[in-house]
């Protein structure tokens, strides 16, 4: 990425980090939109796989931080989910917002299997109903909001490409 | 060359991703301790600011929702005060139902207002009694304030009266003293003026003030004498003759009238003069009071303009063309 690319990813990258700390619990939703998964696949697609996990790690860190009781799961979840987003680009990342819709949903809904799984805090039906019905929802909605979001700041990151 | 170059980077690229995902499982593994240091390191430096954007968006979340439940109990109680409102003025109305049924005595039958202040009918009444109540055709209908109208048409158990704003009532009237008579009717004016009396025929030497009270005479059968019709409130000037005409204000409104009681033909014969004489004498107070105080404005309204139109004070001797009297003081 050039310079203003990088300066482009990075405001939005603030911009859904401060949308996700500020309208994600004004909003309450029991299947919330994850703006930072949406954030981290913004920045996973256009960077390295290592440099994918770091920023995996530190936003999965963020989130951990504010539940210590698991501190590390989603830095785990969020390190793997931003590796194979960053390896799966080619395949998957296109103009065709269908498939950066799939590309969102399957890695909210990666990131969410993960991050249960490893946090290990729900079990029996209370696990089936988190992994097969709230994380499902879930990443319907931030699939739908992460096309839009990549739908918005595309013409702003792709024109310089052509440059 | 470039393919090995390329393999060395994505080597690169798998140990990073290896190295945070060791650092993410040692920090799952650490102790209770320890972990809620390096949460709360990250809580206090990386992430406070978002901290807080959270707290706010929680407090405003919450202030919305407490919001709208405030709303509710408002609305709920002044739904509440509303009804009470009604509930007090019902009770009112039927506490002077009661007071009239027991100053009338006898010969009257009580009964509810239907319909009222329709579209096409709105000087017409349907009443809750009809002949099975012993209700007879232009009975006098009546409320605890005064004169509402009279039946004209009985069902089995409902009747339909004209009220006092249709073109066809009419009744005799009188003052409380019997010093005058006319023909009370419905005052066609515009707007307001439409649900107004007139008061017709008074002789011309009978000159009414306003708040004079009028009752009915009990002349003609149907109206009992002593039914408070309404008070005058102005002369309305006809050119008629040798007679005098007033304007009335209804004692009754037709938007008030919820329960009535119509009065059975023999009562109609006996009179009713002291049931309405307490409203009458509250009401002629309640005019005289508003004249007093309006003709009290328009006095001193009077005297501000006499001092406005009063001359200044000239010099003795004016200066070679100029007027002796200031001009904004000749009339």
């Amino acid at each position: 990425m050039n310079r203003s690319r990088t300066l482009v990813v990075g405001f939005v990258l603030l911009v859904l980090v401060a949308l996700h700390f500020t309208l994600r619990p004004l909003l309450d939703w029991r299947a919330g939109v994850d703006f930072l998964v949406i954030g981290v696949l913004l920045v996973a697609v256009r960077v390295r796989p290592g440099v994918a996990a770091v920023v995996g790690l530190l936003f999965g860190l963020v989130l951990d931080a504010l539940n210590p009781e698991a501190l590390g799961a989603a830095a785990l979840a969020m390190t793997i989910t931003a590796f194979a987003a960053s390896r799966l680009k080619a395949a998957f990342f296109t103009d065709d917002l269908g498939l950066n819709a799939i590309f969102v949903f399957g890695g909210k809904v990666l990131f969410d299997v993960l991050a249960t799984i490893v946090e290990g805090r729900l079990r029996g039906s209370a696990l089936l109903w988190q992994l097969l019905a709230w994380t499902p929802l879930s990443a319907l909605a931030t699939a739908v909001v992460g096309v839009v979001v990549m739908a918005m700041v595309r013409p702003a990151i792709d024109e310089q490409r052509f440059r | 060359m470039r393919r090995g170059a390329a393999r060395a980077d994505s080597g690169v690229d798998t140990l990073v991703a290896a190295a945070c995902v060791v650092i993410a499982i040692v920090l799952l593994i650490l102790p209770v301790a320890p972990r809620n240091r390096v949460a709360g390191v990250i809580r206090g430096n990386v992430i406070s600011p978002l901290v807080a954007m959270q707290e706010r968006a929680v407090v405003a979340g919450r202030a919305f929702a407490v919001n709208d439940s405030l709303q509710q109990v408002r609305d709920s109680v002044l739904a509440r005060s509303l009804r009470l409102g009604a509930v007090e003025a019902e009770n009112a109305r039927l506490r002077d139902l009661l007071g009239l049924g027991r100053a009338l005595e006898w010969g009257y039958t009580p009964a509810e207002a239907l319909v009222s202040g329709t579209d096409g009918a709105a000087h017409t009444l349907l009443l809750s009694a009809g002949r099975a109540q012993g209700v007879a055709r232009l009975s006098a209908v009546v409320a605890a304030d005064g004169l509402v109208g009279m039946v004209e048409h009985i069902d089995a158990s409902t009747s339909i009266a004209i009220i006092w704003p249709h073109p066809d009532f009419r009744v005799s009237a009188t003052t409380l003293d019997g010093s005058a008579f006319g023909i009370v009717t419905a005052h066609r004016g515009d707007g307001v003026e439409d649900w107004l009396l007139e008061l017709h025929g008074v002789p011309y030497r009978a000159v009414l003030r306003a708040g004079t009270p009028v009752v009915s005479s009990g002349l003609g059968g149907v109206f009992p004498r002593g039914v408070l019709i309404g008070t005058v409130l102005r002369e309305l000037r006809t050119g008629r003759g040798w007679a005098r005409s007033y304007v009335m204000r209804p004692a009754v409104r037709p938007s008030d009238i919820a329960s009535v009681m119509i009065l059975a033909p023999n009562r109609a014969t006996t009179g009713v003069e002291s049931v309405w004489r307490p409203q009458a004498e509250a009401a002629m107070q309640r005019v005289r009071a508003a004249a007093d105080s309006i003709a009290e404005l328009r006095a001193k309204a009077a005297a501000d303009s006499v001092a406005k139109a009063t001359p200044r004070v000239v010099p003795a001797v004016a200066p070679i063309g100029v007027p002796a009297v200031a001009p904004d003081s000749i009339p």
